[in-house]
């Protein structure tokens, strides 16, 4: 009986490596579902990867339409973009495809039929978690007064070079957007790293639109996040409005808090105002701060 | 079973195996890329060649501390029996005769100690469990693909699996003749020599000694008598050396005072002498009770002594050498690692981490019979405790068949530790898969054994063979189908239970390790990249770009550079620890399209970008 036992698993696993080959893509499979993004994906599409990690259809997607896949990638919002398609392996060993649906289905709706090119799945969603955006810091840094603030309200500017606000200090200064990982996300964000003591770093922003959310989105970058040594200091980031110094926005990360943490508020009807986009922390080690305002419209949600 | 020496068709089975092994590892290692660590060994390995070759131009300069120092300072965290080896292997058939190239002579002793291993499993499962247990036992080892990965590297993981069986062999074999108890203790000496795992022999034999030694000695007062002064000797010294340590203010005192000439040497003199005088009283009286001693005795004094006398960078600071060596090991870092989507990066680790990935990385067609195997002979062990029960369990588990069964699990409950580093996949609890093999041996060969019975009845005929070549077929089948899939990408092999290299993914295991697999893309950067090209192999060793370029796996005109920020080709290694360094490269280059990679069954390894030319 035990031999019967052993050798009925043998079976089976020799099954599992046949099987094993006829549940992975080819390279054609790629490129035909590339030929159809190509001719089908509108500007503002994006591509989820289903299982998250099969990074391969980077290789095979048309560059100008953003793929995303990482840890965590299944609950995204994805709030940029109006429909996205989800470019799927459901047959792979361990797929999750009913898991993955429920964290992705709700506020979505399918469009179209889905597609299959061998074991690939293509299907194209409209995203009823879009949020159109009037306003994002990271388009319009450059565009931005930047200086290094004290409390005593005296400054001291990082002029523009052309690519980045660099101010007096530590090379590591300075304000541009850059690609990061926070907490396994890719962002494009601001880098905006705390310069340490009582003094602020300030990026301010014109012409943010009212009547909008106004979001605020960041975080402490790869693995400075994690640790929780008491030398290091709590980072504060927030958006103050610029004529009535009132503080719109604050999020405090604390040593040990790892992802992008986010709060928003509703901007009052009106003109468009500035803003003073700002991070400080008593202890700059390790507080590599990257982060994202934005001025967006309530989620679209789904029609029909 | 108390040791029994192999028979002639035994012998040359288990040549045979050796000779397997060290042909199938050689035959297929030019596959295997660089890890961070072997790199590091290889330039190891030649500096301490170069200091042999001073040694025989001018002996008397080559001793000095200075010399020593020079050669043998670099990578003094590990003892250097094995890279000793690598070294000289490499001066002989490298620099001195030409016969292979540079990585393969390093290599070549790591082949030669790693096929120990399936013909000591031969050996000691034949000897337990049959003939076609041993046989199981010596093929299932090489067919587990991590463990056939490590096989190929000149590193210390499965040479000291290798060196553990060898003591445990030795150990086994003393308690049937005398002067094996000697070999026990130069073969522990030569574990203690090839990785610090071998510490734990002592505390994992000696009960068995002990054990062994106090059944034997039952009725006979003499024999009693000197195994008790034996027992009190080591006690004796122990507590001494205790008293020493407290009363020189703990062990900064008892390291500072430790000299050639102090209580410290005086007492393992003692315990040398002591032991020898125990030896040859009880030696008097009783055969059985004498060698179970020896192997005891050989261990505590031939193993420090052969640790000294191997590694000259002790020679001269003996004490403060091996303390600092020993302290580093106690205080290891921790390195990232993913486990269930988790990065696990300080203590405590999950309890159940070691089962979990050994269920997650042998085949499963292997791991099953070893499941098996081991509940078996503890099922055994503890039903026969019980007067009740005793009459249930067909034969009670041997002082053999319980020497392997503990060793089965010592690695394993060691590593399992919360406390104890859990990076670098499943090779630390290696000398203990060595042992699950014998007892997955065990399992199919009772299971062909029955089957056997069985046929025989309609067929009296029928050769045992005639049923266990197709079950050893059936049963290794999945395992080759495996390793061949996934070879040479030893670090990325994931078994059917976990779903394959895919299911690991999703189950959000550590893809891969020690950057080796970065020679699936070594080719395609060979073909493509421009004259003089800037490389970026994120988390290759600096040396292992030597060695790929030393070795002709890698063009002589590409230059290393740290950073995606100055290079103009990046091959970025998925780690889930290192996921910014890819972002990086995406603000570097401007690009999130890489341009090739390797993906192994879908899963990413190794992910290749280039700085497109500016318009």
């Amino acid at each position: 009986m035990e031999l019967g036992g052993l050798v009925l698993v043998a079976l089976l696993c020799l099954v599992f490596h046949l099987r094993l080959p006829g549940r992975l893509p080819s390279e054609g499979d790629y490129r035909a579902v590339a030929e159809r993004l190509k001719a089908e994906a509108r500007p503002g599409d994006a591509v989820l990867l289903f299982p998250w990690w099969a990074e391969r259809a980077r290789l095979f997607v048309p560059p100008d339409v953003p793929v995303y896949g990482y840890l965590g990638s299944d609950r995204d919002d994805l709030t940029a973009h109006p429909r996205v398609w989800v470019l799927g392996q459901p047959e792979l060993p361990r797929s999750d495809e009913d898991g993955f649906l429920a964290s992705f289905l709700p506020e979505r709706r399918a469009v179209g039929t889905p597609t299959r090119e061998g074991p690939l799945s293509l299907a194209l969603y409209e995203n009823g978690r879009h949020r159109p955006r009037r306003f994002v810091a990271t388009d319009a840094y450059a565009k931005a007064r930047v200086y290094l603030e004290s409390p005593d309200g005296t400054r001291r500017d990082c002029p523009f070079d052309g690519r980045a606000h660099r101010c007096p200090g530590p090379s590591h200064l300075y304000v541009a957007p850059e690609w990061h990982e926070i907490l396994y996300e890719p962002r494009r964000c601001l880098w905006m790293h705390a310069p340490g003591g009582p003094q602020r770093l300030v990026a301010e922003f014109d012409g943010v639109p009212g009547g909008l959310g106004l979001r605020l989105e960041g975080g402490i970058i790869w693995e400075h996040a994690w640790p929780k040594d008491a030398r290091f200091t709590t980072t504060y980031m927030g958006v103050d409005d610029e004529a009535s110094g009132s503080q719109l926005l604050e999020v405090a990360v604390p040593p040990g808090l790892e992802g992008v943490q986010k709060a928003e508020v509703r901007l009052p009807e009106g003109e468009a105002r500035t803003v003073k986009v700002w991070v400080r922390s008593e202890n700059a080690d390790r507080r590599q701060v990257c982060l994202d305002v934005l001025a967006v419209e309530p989620a679209v949600g789904v029609r029909g | 079973m108390m040791g029994r020496a192999p028979t002639r068709d035994e012998k040359r089975l288990a040549w045979a195996l050796w000779v397997l092994g060290f042909v199938a590892l050689w035959l297929t290692e030019a596959a295997v890329g660089y890890t961070r660590d072997e790199s590091v060994y290889f330039a190891a390995g030649e500096a301490y060649a170069s200091w042999f070759r001073q040694l025989f131009q001018s002996p008397a300069r080559a001793l000095t501390d200075a010399a020593i120092v020079r050669a043998w300072d670099y990578n003094h965290e590990h003892p250097v029996l094995m890279k000793t080896l690598f070294g000289l292997s490499h001066l002989l058939f490298h620099d001195a005769l030409g016969w292979m190239r540079s990585a393969t002579a390093f290599r070549l002793p790591a082949f030669a100690v790693a096929a120990l291993v399936p013909s000591l499993s031969f050996l000691l499962g034949s000897a337990l469990y049959g003939r076609a247990a041993g046989l199981f036992a010596a093929l299932a080892f090489l067919l587990v693909p991590r463990q056939y990965f490590n096989a190929e590297l000149a590193c210390f993981d499965v040479p000291v699996a290798a060196m553990w069986l060898l003591v445990v062999y030795c150990f086994w074999r003393a308690l049937e003749d005398a002067k094996w108890g000697l070999w026990c203790g130069v073969a522990f000496g030569l574990a203690l020599a090839s990785k610090h795992n071998a510490l734990f022999l002592p505390f994992v034999l000696t009960p068995f000694a002990l054990w062994r030694a106090w059944t034997a000695s039952e009725g006979q007062a003499e024999a009693r008598t000197w195994l008790l002064r034996g027992v009190g000797l080591f006690a004796a010294v122990a507590v001494f050396y205790g008293l020493l340590v407290v009363s020189l203010g703990g062990g900064e005192g008892f390291q500072r005072k430790f000299l050639l000439l102090s209580p410290h040497t005086l007492l393992f003199v003692g315990l040398a002498v002591g032991g020898a005088w125990v030896l040859k009283g009880v030696g008097k009286v009783s055969a059985p009770v004498t060698r179970a001693m020896a192997p005891i005795l050989a261990m505590a004094v031939l193993g420090p002594v052969i640790f000294y006398l191997h590694w000259p960078y002790l020679w001269h600071e003996p004490v403060e050498r091996t303390a600092w060596y020993l302290a580093f090991h106690a205080k290891h870092n921790h390195y990232a690692w993913f486990y269930l989507n988790t990065l696990l990066r300080e203590p405590p680790f999950p309890l159940a981490y070691v089962v979990v990935k050994t269920a997650l990385t042998v085949p499963t067609s292997l791991f099953v019979p070893m499941v098996t195997g081991f509940l078996a002979l503890a099922a055994r062990a503890v039903l026969g405790l019980f007067e009740r029960t005793r009459p249930w369990v067909e034969r009670p588990v041997t002082l053999a068949e319980a020497l392997v069964g503990v060793n089965a699990v010592t690695s394993i409950l060691i590593i399992s530790h919360p406390q104890v580093p859990h990076f670098g996949g499943v090779k630390h609890w290696f000398p203990s898969m060595v042992f699950l093999g014998i007892l997955a041996g065990a399992a199919v060969s009772r299971g062909c054994a029955a089957l056997w019975e069985r046929l025989k009845v309609k067929r009296p005929g029928l050769h045992f063979a005639a049923v266990a070549v197709p079950v050893f077929a059936v049963l290794l089948a999945p395992a080759a189908v495996y390793s061949a899939r996934v070879f040479p990408y030893g670090t990325a092999a994931y078994s059917e239970l976990a779903g394959g290299l895919p299911g690991a993914a999703t189950l959000g295991l550590q893809r891969q390790f020690w950057s080796s697999h970065v020679t699936g893309v070594l080719p395609w950067i060979n073909e493509h990249a421009k004259q003089g090209a800037r490389l970026f192999l994120h988390e290759v060793h600096g040396g292992s770009f030597r060695d790929y370029q030393r070795n002709g796996m890698l063009r002589n005109d590409l230059r290393p550079v740290g950073s995606p920020l100055d290079a103009d080709i990046v091959a970025y290694q998925y780690h889930q620890e290192f996921r910014e360094h890819e972002f990086l490269t995406w603000q570097a280059f401007g690009t999130r399209t890489p341009v090739t990679g390797l993906y192994l069954d879908e899963t990413p390894q190794v992910v290749v970008y280039v700085r497109p030319e500016p318009r």
